[in-house]
């Protein structure tokens, strides 16, 4: 009797959500200590991150599979590889790295052109708001010209990976935004 | 649970009835038959520091947290202590004292280790800057730098124009490294510097460095480097024991990448946790010590 309880309580109950998160930016835009923040980790000895990291987190019923590529120009082209089945692109930006929101903005633009991430929604994390010399994120999303984009959900949002500050608001977006690709 | 019982058994009331009995048959203590019946290195002082950690007497203990210019004295006091008369066992002082440099030596050295990286790279510092520009004089003496900030950065594998936002959670700890290695071993580095610049094969020479070098400081922290250290250095270990443990890493990391001829620089952190387990399984070898040595 207990048995066939269980089972149609399992039947009731939705097997837990998979979700595949891409993290993406420039080198010393913070993806890992992000990926890190996001699981509870401590995030003093981070170092650069030489090919990938991933992890899973759990977070308002979802399962996150969250995949941190690195930044740096050279393995750049390596980025299409992980495209696939992507629920939603978290595109990460050192706010107060100015000299780079040329780079960073054509790296964004070129990845939006992705046929593989077509309609993928897309949260932009304006991150290191922590420094004095952080661009607040409507600044940083004029620059980006962000409100053209017209084939997805977007959104974009301050916050510190550092203080965690924000953080948890991006997820709660994402959570809301998951468009659910054909399985 | 069994187990769990026993160990609680031994460790409170068995091992220190034992040691009296054996104390009474001899006539030694256990710290004495430590530094005569094994070799001096990482046995001797690893039983000698656990012997001290789980004594009930202060004055033991405290040894192990006394700073280096009083260690003679704790030995001393150790010697009263527990009566061991030098006459009889005239051995007994300068090898217990070893030991003690070896043990306390291991926390002073995380500290200095730890200082080192706690300091942040900073271009408004001269002695920085310098060191950065003698890293690229040493690894690239054929090559002039352009300019400070350039993209030939990239040919020794910083991520991009401007290496200082490279050394994150490693600081100058990780430039440091990177530094003692070119000077130490100069034909070694650039001999791995080329290998890191092969088109296929691969890898960012000075981030792969900043990996390894956050490698070297989890085994340092988590005590995993004490059989190395006790078997190499016959004193306090130094900052410059633990760059050429570094070095040890980066000439051994690089034999193992062009051995495995992996796919791609994408799989850098599967085959860094391999290389990590084979660094583990050496340090469980009692008579283990890194040293490079060139193939």
């Amino acid at each position: 009797m207990e048995g066939l309880l269980s089972i149609l309580r399992r039947l009731k109950q939705p097997p837990e959500c998979e979700v595949r998160l891409l993290l993406l930016g420039l080198d010393n835009a913070g993806k890992t200590t992000l990926l890190k923040q996001l699981a509870a980790e401590d995030i003093s000895h981070i170092t650069p991150t030489q090919g990938f990291n991933i992890k899973s987190v759990q977070s308002s019923g979802f399962k996150l599979n969250v995949w941190d590529i690195g930044g740096q120009r050279k393995i750049r082209p390596y980025w299409r590889n992980y495209f696939e089945n992507t629920d939603v692109l978290i595109y990460v930006i050192d706010s107060s790295d100015r000299k780079r929101f040329e780079e960073t903005s054509l790296e964004l633009a070129e990845l939006l052109e992705e046929e593989k991430l077509a309609a993928v929604p897309l949260l932009v994390f304006a991150n290191k708001q922590d420094l004095m010399t952080a661009s607040p994120a409507s600044e940083l999303a004029e620059s980006l010209n962000l409100h053209t984009i017209r084939d997805r959900m977007w959104q974009v949002q301050a916050c510190s990976a550092l203080t965690a500050e924000g953080v948890q608001d991006g997820m709660t977006w994402v959570c809301r935004n998951i468009k659910f690709r054909k399985r | 649970m069994l187990g769990c019982i026993w160990q609680y058994v031994y460790t409170s009331y068995l091992r220190y009835w034992l040691k009296w009995l054996i104390r009474q048959a001899t006539g030694t203590c256990e710290l004495q038959r430590i530094c005569s019946g094994y070799n001096p290195g990482a046995t001797r002082t690893s039983k000698a520091e656990y012997s001290l950690q789980s004594s009930k007497n202060k004055v033991l203990r405290g040894a192990l947290e006394a700073s280096k210019d009083d260690l003679e004295k704790c030995v001393d006091q150790i010697m009263k202590e527990k009566n061991i008369k030098p006459e009889k066992d005239p051995q007994f002082r300068g090898r217990l004292h070893v030991c003690l440099l070896q043990i306390t030596g291991y926390s002073s050295l995380f500290s200095s280790v730890e200082d080192l990286r706690k300091e942040v790279f900073s271009s408004e510092c001269p002695q920085h800057e310098a060191m950065l520009l003698k890293l690229w004089g040493l690894l690239m003496p054929s090559v002039e730098l352009e300019s400070r900030i350039t993209k030939q950065w990239g040919d020794i594998g910083f991520q991009g124009d401007d290496p200082k936002t490279d050394f994150r959670g490693m600081g100058l700890l990780g430039l440091t490294n990177l530094l003692f290695f070119s000077e130490t071993y100069p034909e070694e580095a650039r001999q791995v510097l080329s290998h890191a610049n092969h088109p296929k094969l691969g890898y960012s020479y000075a981030i792969v460095g900043i990996n390894l070098t956050e490698m070297a400081y989890s085994l340092l922290r988590s005590g995993a480097l004490k059989p190395h250290f006790y078997n190499s250095v016959q004193s306090a270990p130094e900052l410059r024991d633990f760059h050429l443990l570094y070095c040890y890493l980066a000439y051994e990391f690089d034999r193992f990448w062009v051995a495995e001829e992996p796919e791609s620089i994408m799989l850098f952190n599967q085959y860094r946790e391999r290389f990590h387990s084979i660094v583990k399984t050496r340090l469980q070898d009692p008579a283990v010590s890194l040293t490079l040595a060139p193939h």
